[in-house]
């Protein structure tokens, strides 16, 4: 079962492409492992009350993309991937939030070695505030 | 009683039409008014249409034409694979219809009418009548003639619903329901949706209710139809961009097709476009050196542009 999915209906984002990119995150952040069995199309259309056409949606593109895969008896598990391609996910993840801190900058009139301070100041805070990495 | 002698007309293996309802060119006259003027559509079966429109764009027509209630001024209508003219038992026991204020008999129970109903129908399911009277919280030993217009329209849903219909036409369904049991409701449609594939089209003026479950739009304006594309398509081609100047010099003057709608100032611009070229805004951003942020749009704020018949084309005053 992939926990903690919340589906915002009104954001206009399109639901099978929020559901796809929080089962992207969950994969890369490690909370679905590989080989993690997904929530059948009906359980989930039941939890998240959601067209069960928009699951399978998210379903065969996640697959179409490699993401997910088909074990025998049709079960949709995590697909297997290679420590390089998980690593690559992550970065896409990182470098997609920070496209749009980058157009804010520009947007603001904020200088490349200014915004370059702030995100180190950021990281700072941020490792101050958790646990010591293990 | 007839003997069961032609298991054909109620057997679940009758092969299920893909398109649950065609319309061809139809257009439906009362008196002097014109309600629907040449329309032309398919909905194919399984999926859950949002059929909008305002008041008056004649989307309850168009629900009690597919009903076989009324039939076209001119034009053909099919609903499960039978002209509406000719519809007859295997079709109508398939059909659903919730009509915006449903039509009782106002002295029976709503016990009594639901036995009433269900005797019409060979496939009423009686379990599923049990499980939604408690989820709906219908009060089923009260007089239909002193329900409250809330109550009466979860009568009305139930008795669209138990016979387990194939297409299931809602009009307007839940205008007087409070949001709990509106949620309730999206639940009873989605699970029929789960065990019977059964095709929904349901006409709603509470866009953020449908918003959750629909997977098409049809949108009526005057009697015509403006639009007809699924909602991720629309989602992904709607968008809200605010357009920034980065330097001191002013913003250009914008004419791109794509853009529906747009205010602005010297230094700001918000601009509502529709395009389904993914990287229109980074194009637009390097073509007139600007920043564009953008946002997504909901259905309730895509809903006035659908029904725009154009594109305000009024260049707003800087």
């Amino acid at each position: 079962m992939p926990p903690l999915l919340v589906i915002n209906p009104h954001n206009g984002v399109p639901a099978y492409r929020q559901l796809m990119d929080q089962l992207k995150l969950q994969i890369a952040t490690g909370v679905l492992p590989a080989g993690t069995e997904l929530a059948s199309t009906r359980a989930l259309s039941a939890e998240l009350t959601l067209n069960p056409m928009t699951i399978s949606k998210a379903y065969n593109l996640l697959e179409r993309e490699g993401v997910l895969e088909r074990r025998r008896g049709q079960t949709l598990v995590v697909a297997e991937r290679s420590s390089g391609d998980a690593e690559s996910d992550r970065l896409a993840h990182l470098r997609d939030h920070l496209a749009t801190a980058a157009t804010m900058a520009a947007q603001l009139g904020i200088t490349r070695p200014q915004a370059l301070r702030i995100f180190r100041e950021t990281l700072d805070a941020t490792a101050a505030k958790s646990p010591p990495a293990p | 009683m007839n003997p069961s002698t032609a298991p054909t007309s109620t057997s679940p293996a009758t092969p299920a039409p893909t398109v649950a309802f065609t319309a061809d060119r139809i257009t439906k006259i009362y008196g002097e008014h014109t309600a629907l003027t040449s329309v032309t559509l398919n909905i194919p079966a399984g999926h859950v249409v949002g059929l909008l429109g305002r008041n008056g764009a004649g989307k309850s027509t168009l629900l009690q034409i597919a009903a076989g209630l009324t039939l076209p001024t001119s034009g053909t209508a099919h609903t499960l694979g039978r002209r509406t003219d000719l519809l007859d038992s295997p079709e109508l026991t398939r059909l659903g219809f919730v009509m915006q204020e449903g039509k009782f008999i106002e002295w029976m129970t709503v016990a009594q009418h639901l036995a009433f109903t269900a005797s019409f129908y060979p496939r009423w399911d009686h379990e599923l009548q049990h499980r939604l009277t408690t989820q709906l919280e219908v009060p089923t030993t009260r007089k239909l003639a002193d329900l409250s217009p809330g109550d009466r329209q979860k009568v009305g849903i139930l008795l669209g619903v138990c016979h387990r219909p194939a297409l299931l036409l809602l009009d307007e369904p839940m205008s007087a329901l409070d949001p709990i049991v509106r949620r309730r409701l999206l639940d009873v449609l989605l699970e029929r949706l789960r065990d019977d594939a059964c095709t929904i089209v349901i006409s709603s003026h509470l866009l953020n209710d449908v918003e959750k479950i629909v997977d098409w739009i049809i949108a009526l304006d005057t009697g015509r139809v403006v639009e007809n594309s699924s909602l991720d398509d629309l989602q992904e081609s709607f968008a809200e961009w605010t357009v920034t100047a980065p330097e001191a010099a002013p913003l250009p003057a914008f004419t791109e097709p794509f853009i529906l709608t747009q205010q602005r100032t010297d230094r700001l611009a918000r601009l509502t476009v529709r395009t389904s070229e993914p990287d229109a805004a980074e194009t637009f951003a390097v073509a007139h050196r600007v920043g564009v942020q953008t946002r997504r749009l909901s259905l309730d704020e895509m809903f006035p542009l659908l029904i725009a018949a154009k594109p305000a084309a009024s260049a707003l005053v800087p």
